[in-house]
């Protein structure tokens, strides 16, 4: 405790010194360093975000704090960019006395940055919101979705009524799947529509695998489970590795849900691999899952791909 | 001395306890380990296989193991019977449909040889739902006062809201105590 004292007042007093010299001796702030010298992607936008959010200077903290708020109101959405990006990007290249001619490269990737951190935030809440949701089946919505997910799931084979022994095929519990969303709400539905919907054939290679006789597994419980466990990678910080590396998109909640597809696709595989003596070995095989997940986010360097290769045996 | 004395006496330096929590799926079983244990409870999935949390209550240490309730999950609760001083059966007291099959799964549990001896609470959870039945309807539905073979006990309680809980496993915890850490 006392050493973690020490060290955190060293750097309250170390950090500016440190920042002075870098910056008369390179002649840029740690921003542009950062944005120059870090891979475009998470290792860069999370320095930047660190940067911001350690940065001692009134108009930073205030652009922060508009920033949040703006998170807040739900408006920080790419066609609001213009409005809410520029006048903050300008604030900070005059504070650090930044020559918008000579670094137009920096203005470009540090807008980026800005992008990634505060979609993210905003992704945040709206994940939030939605596991919030309680499953209602009287929702006509929710209802809908629930027997969408079955049609995609096992096209040949209708639904014969809403509460009926079926639903246990693509594992759930039993016989009425609405109390099985517990504390994931309509997030844990959401993530398996997603899975189905947009990767059919990963979704029934990993359906089929769930109903092998020997390793087989509840499909629909371990999702449910595994959206639990993206909603924690994703509050703590550990989800921004993969949501800033994506090149294409920013974090959304199709990202997120990209996200659950990979988690779901790889412990799938990591499951079939270990050849599981019986389901009650999955509280161990999750966590030692989790922990290899952790591991790959934390070098800010890894890049995920869904593989889909399909065994065709 | 024997081993297992030597054993028994370790358990009673100690003061541990094991006890298992089970019940059909969504009774509340995860819920009310984490709300004994006061973690979050909004954030709860179903569970597959088991969680185990070791904690001190009142100097006892603990051991409980919250197993499952899944239909395809019941077959391997009788590899976690071994010494238990307690069971914790748990029902979701607003599920009637769903409450013979309650009532057969406690009583085949019963007839284990290896939980013989075991305390039996009967947590009535979910007693804060609307349309949530009595203590004394659960009691009949379950054929309770059949029960001969073990100490047991019914609460009603609510893991939402934490009611009775507490004076639920006090009454577990000193009914183990007064079999196991009485010395002959």
């Amino acid at each position: 405790m006392i050493v973690f004292n020490v060290w955190s007042l060293l750097q309250w007093y170390l950090r500016p010194i440190i920042k002075w010299l870098l910056r008369k001796t390179t002649k840029l702030c740690e921003l542009q360093r950062i944005c120059y010298g870090d891979k475009a992607g998470a290792a860069r936008t999370c320095n930047v975000e660190k940067s911001l959010m350690l940065s001692r200077t009134r108009d930073v903290q205030e652009v922060v704090s508009f920033l949040d708020a703006v998170v807040l109101e739900k408006r920080f959405t790419p066609n609001n960019f213009y409005s809410i990006l520029d006048p903050s990007v300008s604030i900070i290249i005059r504070v650090k006395k930044i020559n918008p001619k000579l670094h137009g490269s920096f203005i470009v990737s540090f807008r980026r940055c800005l992008e990634q951190i505060w979609s993210y935030r905003s992704l945040v809440n709206e994940i939030e919101e939605l596991r919030k949701t309680q499953f209602d089946s009287n929702n006509v919505e929710h209802e809908e979705k629930l027997v969408r997910l079955w049609s995609l799931l096992v096209p040949q084979e209708p639904l014969e009524s809403r509460i009926t022994k079926q639903w246990q095929y693509i594992g759930f519990q039993g016989d009425d799947p609405k109390t099985d969303f517990r504390g994931m709400g309509l997030l844990g539905l959401e993530n398996l529509l997603f899975f189905a919907s947009a990767y059919p054939q990963a979704s029934s290679h990993v359906l089929s695998h769930s109903q092998h006789p020997k390793y087989g597994y509840t499909f629909a419980i371990v999702g449910i489970n595994l959206t639990s466990m993206a909603y924690y990678l994703l509050k703590d910080g550990s989800a921004k590795t993969f949501m800033f590396n994506d090149k294409s998109c920013l974090p959304s909640a199709t990202l997120f849900h990209k996200f659950y597809c990979y988690l779901f696709y790889e412990f799938d595989k990591m499951w079939i691999e270990s050849k599981p003596q019986n389901i009650m070995e999955f509280s161990m095989i999750f966590k030692k899952f989790e922990n290899a997940i952790r591991i790959e986010l934390a070098d800010p360097a890894s890049v995920f791909r869904i593989n889909i290769e399909v065994d065709t045996v | 001395m024997g081993f297992l004395t030597i054993l028994k006496k370790l358990r009673q330096k100690e003061k541990e306890m094991r006890i298992l929590m089970l019940g059909l799926d969504n009774a509340g079983k995860t819920t009310i380990l984490k709300r004994f244990n006061g973690e979050p409870i909004d954030t709860i999935s179903p569970t597959l296989g088991f969680n185990i949390k070791t904690l001190e209550h009142r100097g006892f240490k603990l051991n409980i193991w919250d197993v499952g309730g899944q239909k395809s999950l019941r077959s391997y609760w009788k590899n976690y019977f071994e010494s238990t001083d307690g069971v914790a059966w748990v029902v979701d007291s607003a599920d009637a449909r769903r409450l013979s099959d309650c009532a057969r799964e406690l009583h085949s549990l019963l007839r284990e040889e290896r939980l013989a001896g075991a305390t039996l609470l009967v947590l009535a959870n979910k007693a804060d739902l609307p349309g949530a039945l009595t203590v004394q309807q659960i009691k009949e539905a379950l054929d309770l006062d059949s029960i001969k073979t073990h100490h047991w006990r019914i609460v009603r309680c609510s893991a939402v809201t934490g009611e009775n809980l507490l004076d639920g496993m006090d009454w577990m915890l000193d009914d183990i105590a007064s079999r196991i850490f009485t010395l002959d």
